[in-house]
């Protein structure tokens, strides 16, 4: 019934035919970060849904950034704090919203489905280990794994290089006690 | 500590990790370096940390491997020009708001009677009152069109305006240009919501059998806020 949704489909035709520079840009970006982000974001215990939602705001984020001509220096590093901030906004908003999904009110309902893919006993021991790390240590892992190099990671979360190097030493050392037991 | 003292003292976990990534000053990693060349024992445990490494990047790919593929560059296109789209008819929606008074879009919370008079395709009440899911019929696309050019709006200000049906087919109106108006979005008072309310009360009214559905029509096809206060007993529409 409502005009403005046919206004809309017929713009939007319109738009997609012509892609400017800066769109094929961070689409290449897209390209290159999108599953690297995912993964990141899925490690805050959020629904597969708004895992993705936080994904395409952070490269709409990424986007506006660039047409306002921003810095363009570490593009990953700056989209995977946008994609970090947005994940824990959302995840506040769980614990804000009703009492009626309890399994999503933890930041990290355990291993859950999660064991369905893990593959042997030593791995979803090893995922629990993980998941139960507390969620600065948790954070520099996952973005130590995504290839981010100290200085980077330190400046995401807002720590010192110290903190970082010994967190990371910290969790691998329990990482290594659970694959012994 | 000496220089020599130093070199012999154990590499720590951080010093470990650290040299492995390559996160130490080209002092400090020759220091590591020599010691680790030294040192069985350290070997072994950087070694250990490379184990550890390889178990939670294989746990994690694990993972990985059970998310869902789900297309990417559609998708966020979408979202871009979803956005651009949404950024422009803001815009113009905020232009028409502004330049247009006020006066018109009253004039327009009832249709002009003799460009809508208001057309009907049912006859019988109970063929109508089994009808179900009529409401939020959409109006095609052709006639919203025919609409807006009898009613002289330009395709710029069709926008700030909803085409809708004068008797709505949960009532037994037509798919026919004499039951459709344009309804400006800027009618704060009588709006479409206000219409779908006395809309829903007289099909009540009808299907229950306190009200003739000819009756209904032809009120609703009258003057659409008259009925409204009369049906509903209040000059205001109800919250």
């Amino acid at each position: 019934m409502s005009v403005d949704a046919k206004a809309l489909v017929g713009l939007g035709r319109g738009r997609a035919e012509e892609v400017s520079p800066l769109e094929a840009e961070v689409v290449e970006l897209f390209d290159q970060l999108r599953d690297r982000l995912l993964r990141y974001v899925l490690t805050f215990g959020l629904a597969a849904a708004d895992c993705e939602e936080v994904v395409q705001e952070s490269f709409l984020a990424l986007f506006r950034h660039l047409q306002l001509g921003r810095s363009r220096e570490n593009l990953p590093g700056w989209l995977f704090r946008v994609g970090h901030n947005l994940a824990l906004k959302k995840r506040r908003r769980y614990k804000w919203q009703s009492t009626e999904k309890p399994d999503l009110l933890m930041a990290d309902p355990g291993p859950g489905p999660d064991r369905l893919f893990a593959t042997n006993q030593t791995q979803s021991r090893l995922l629990s280990v993980v998941q139960a790390l507390p969620e600065r240590d948790r954070r520099c892992l996952e973005l130590r794994v995504e290839g981010f190099r100290y200085r980077d990671i330190a400046e995401m979360l807002g720590m010192s290089l110290g903190a970082v190097s010994m967190s990371l030493a910290r969790s691998l050392g329990r990482i290594a006690r659970a694959a012994e037991r | 500590m000496n220089e020599k003292n130093r070199a012999m003292a154990h590499l720590t976990d951080v010093e470990l990790l650290a040299v492995a990534d390559g996160e130490l000053s080209p002092a400090d990693a020759a220091r590591a370096q020599q010691h680790l060349m030294a040192c069985w024992s350290c070997r072994s445990r950087q070694r250990e940390m490379e184990v550890a490494i390889s178990n939670f990047v294989r746990s994690r790919n694990a993972l990985k491997d059970g998310l869902r593929k789900s297309s990417r560059r559609v998708q966020w296109m979408a979202a871009v020009v979803g956005l651009s789209v949404a950024l422009i008819v803001g815009f113009l929606a905020f232009q028409i708001w502004t330049d247009r008074p006020n006066s018109r879009a009253a004039a327009l919370a009832v249709p002009n009677p003799t460009l809508t008079p208001g057309a009907a395709v049912f006859s019988s009440r109970g063929e109508l009152c089994r009808e179900s899911n009529v409401r939020n019929k959409s109006v095609p696309q052709n006639l919203e069109k025919k609409v807006f050019e009898e009613y002289g709006i330009a395709h710029a200000s069709a926008r700030a305006y909803e085409v809708d049906y004068l008797i709505t087919p949960a009532l037994g109106g037509a798919d026919d240009i004499h039951n459709l108006w344009p309804q400006p979005y800027s009618n704060t008072v009588w709006n479409a919501k206000v219409k779908d309310s006395l809309e829903d009360h007289l099909r009540q009214m009808v299907c229950d059998g306190s009200l003739e559905l000819a009756t209904a029509q032809k009120e609703i096809a009258g003057n659409w806020i008259e009925a409204y206060k009369k049906y509903f007993g209040t000059d205001q529409p109800l919250k």
